[in-house]
């Protein structure tokens, strides 16, 4: 049998079914992980990120959601069609999740140490003593402070950094083969952050764990990431390695988000170049290209024809039927200020 | 450009009420001592993180919060005496933008009624003309003077935050503060709303305060920044000078740790690491109240000694008694962590 990736996903499609229409959260998302790698997935509110990766982790209710395409290989086998039995062998154990808001993503009756063994003796079947010892040692991995007195503590006793420092030694308690952070620094200050990405980068380092990276943090992505996956209204519009996608941008929507950040190298005051416009409903997602309502370069056929996700430039791929064209370039983009 | 506002040891400790008879039992130092003044027609970037006491700074500028010291004069005028009619004139004249648009508007009223609730309170104009203004202003924040009978629902958060806007903007006030206007906004949303805040103040010659803890949107729209840490005034500077010779060890390393968004940069810059969490502001350090976290601290000097904000290049005030523009030796920093 030929090699398999670690993690490989096709065309993934989640689809939720309210009672005001179809929500289209995740329609079209491919990307594929290999060991030791972090992806970037970056988009805005709406885009997709979150539930695509709580797809994987068989953690969207169904219903209301429904896969209704697309397939999640990992190493091989499908996250999206194993036992319920199987699945809860992965999750947690090699692959685990972080998830934005330390506050409330800790459980505030459990002493931090009952909940950092619990994966500990649902995956490792370790009794509670050896749990324990075991909480102290990761707490201790990521750098907290008298960490044999600290399990005894409860939630609220530890500050937001300390806390999402606990929820990273609680998902790397099994040693996991990929670990999918979820706007993990979103909730902290930059000097905290910095900690956080230090501690993430430092542990992969030493564990050799995939990661997948949700941010909407382009500074995050720039900072960790090998590839990077946009996304907007539940597709993926472009995918690449971190110098490709930053230096080479090829869709739009990407363009539009560098341009509407404040440049960090700036010398002189200039108006930042918003995207026109906002993300559509996922109810009502546009026909053709999702993007070409506030798209400055959309043309006849965007409004019609859906681009599929190709590759562009050898690995670099883009969903836009224009993206690579040699007449078609990011140019001086018109700010659309207030008139947006 | 004369001063608008001047501020003056600005203070505030909140009590603590513990127990079944409240009893005073300590105080939150949460601002504590600090002096800056805004210039007319410029935007001053007040940043820090959370619990420094940036909100806090902005909400007694508004007379939200009353300081428990210190003067804020406001057009040669103190402030902080004003009682009954002058009070109310005051307000028309300072105004504020809050940070979540979800929570700040009144899901009951119309978007009408919200932007045109200062008129009513303040009595300006009858009603016709009251409607009248409060299309004007709709249509001056990029919304549709038609939408006026909608409520708050119908609108995405980067509208809703032109609406707390066009609210802000009612009276003609001269001086705005806007406590973290954009954080909950999507990068391409709060670009459009920060070319809008830049707008207006070109149109209408507006002061703003411009509170934040982004410093690159911080960096994008102020003229001058102030950077607070723990409830002290740590630097102030004009932006650039600020952004490239920071003096304060606080600042430099708040700077080199905000991620940018180009990965060349990210991989070759050093990110000073400061080692654990701010201190609580109920018991904050003796001295310099930055000397637990200080990559470049000299004890006992540090603890003992509480360093003045004092100018250190022209227009430019740091408060460490070590502050030059070094670039941080990254061999102590290390160590250090």
């Amino acid at each position: 049998m030929a090699e398999h990736k670690l993690l490989e996903v096709t065309d993934l499609r989640m689809h939720f079914f309210t009672r005001d229409g179809v929500v289209k959260a995740v329609d079209g998302v491919s990307y594929d992980l290999d060991r030791g790698e972090t992806l970037g997935v970056v988009g805005e509110s709406g885009s997709g990120k979150s539930v695509s990766a709580m797809t994987l982790m068989r953690l969207i209710p169904m219903p209301p959601g429904k896969i209704v395409g697309g397939e999640a290989m990992f190493r091989g086998n499908s996250l999206l069609t194993m036992s319920d039995r199987d699945m809860r062998d992965i999750r947690g154990n090699e692959i685990a999740m972080i998830f934005q808001d330390p506050m409330t993503s800790l459980n505030p009756v459990y002493r931090i140490g009952k909940q950092l063994g619990e994966p500990l003796r649902l995956h490792k079947g370790m009794n509670k003593k050896q749990a324990q010892e075991r909480a102290v040692e990761l707490l201790d991995l990521v750098g907290i402070p008298h960490a044999s007195s600290r399990v005894k503590d409860y939630p609220h006793q530890f500050s937001g950094g300390m806390r999402q420092r606990v929820m990273i030694a609680m998902a790397l308690a099994n040693d996991p083969d990929i670990l999918i952070a979820d706007e993990p620094t979103t909730a902290l200050d930059v000097t905290i952050q910095a900690q956080i990405i230090e501690l993430m980068e430092e542990l992969q380092q030493r564990t050799g764990a995939a990661i997948i990276m949700i941010t909407h943090d382009l500074g995050v992505v720039a900072d960790m990431a090998d590839r990077i996956l946009v996304m907007y209204a539940g597709r993926a519009v472009e995918y690449g390695t971190v110098d490709e996608v930053f230096y080479r941008p090829m869709h739009p929507y990407t363009w539009g988000l560098m341009d509407s950040l404040p440049r960090h190298d700036m010398t002189e005051k200039g108006e930042l170049c918003p995207i026109k416009g906002q993300p559509p409903s996922l109810i009502h997602v546009p026909a053709g290209c999702s993007f070409h309502p506030r798209c400055p370069y959309a043309k006849e056929r965007c409004r019609i024809e859906e681009p599929p996700l190709r590759a562009v430039e050898g690995s670099h791929l883009a969903a836009c039927h224009f993206a690579g064209d040699s007449d078609f370039s990011r140019d001086e983009l018109e700010c659309a200020g207030v008139s947006a | 450009m004369g001063e608008l506002i001047k501020v003056r040891g600005l203070t505030k400790h909140f009590p603590i009420h513990q127990g079944v008879f409240s009893r005073n039992s300590g105080k939150v130092y949460a601002v504590d001592g600090v002096d800056f003044e805004v210039n007319q027609g410029e935007t001053l970037g007040l940043v820090g993180e959370s619990g420094s006491g940036k909100s806090t700074t902005g909400r007694m500028l508004i007379r939200l919060i009353e300081p428990t010291a210190g003067t804020i004069v406001f057009d040669g005028k103190d402030a902080l005496s004003l009682k009954g009619r002058d009070l109310q004139a005051y307000r028309r004249q300072v105004q504020f933008i809050f940070q979540d648009p979800y929570a700040s508007l009144n899901p009951r009223m119309t978007i009408g009624e919200i932007v045109g609730e200062p008129l009513a309170i303040h009595k300006v104009g009858t009603r016709v003309e009251q409607t009248k203004r409060v299309k004007e202003l709709l249509d001056v924040v990029g919304l549709n003077p038609e939408h006026v009978n909608r409520y708050p629902h119908e609108f995405s958060g980067g509208q809703r935050q032109r609406i707390g806007i066009a609210r802000a903007l009612a009276l003609n006030p001269k001086l705005i503060v806007a406590d973290e206007p954009v954080s909950a906004l999507d990068v391409s949303i709060q670009a459009q709303v920060l070319n809008l805040l830049d707008e207006l103040q070109t149109q209408f010659d507006l002061t703003y305060l411009f509170i934040a803890h982004d410093l690159s949107v911080v960096q994008h729209i102020s003229d001058r920044v102030a950077v607070m840490y723990l409830g002290k005034l740590v630097e102030v500077a004009d932006w650039k000078q600020l952004y490239s010779e920071p003096n304060h060890p606080y600042t430099q390393s708040l700077l080199s740790a905000v991620p940018v968004p180009d990965p060349k940069v990210q991989r070759e810059r050093v990110r000073i690491l400061l080692p654990g969490d701010p201190p609580s502001p109920i018991d904050p350090p003796t001295g310099c109240r930055f000397h637990t976290r200080c990559p470049i601290v000299q004890l006992p000097l540090c603890a003992d000694s509480d360093p003045e904000l004092r100018e250190v290049a022209p227009g430019h005030r740091a408060a460490c008694h070590f502050a030059k523009p070094f670039p941080i030796d990254i061999d102590v920093v290390k160590a250090s962590v």
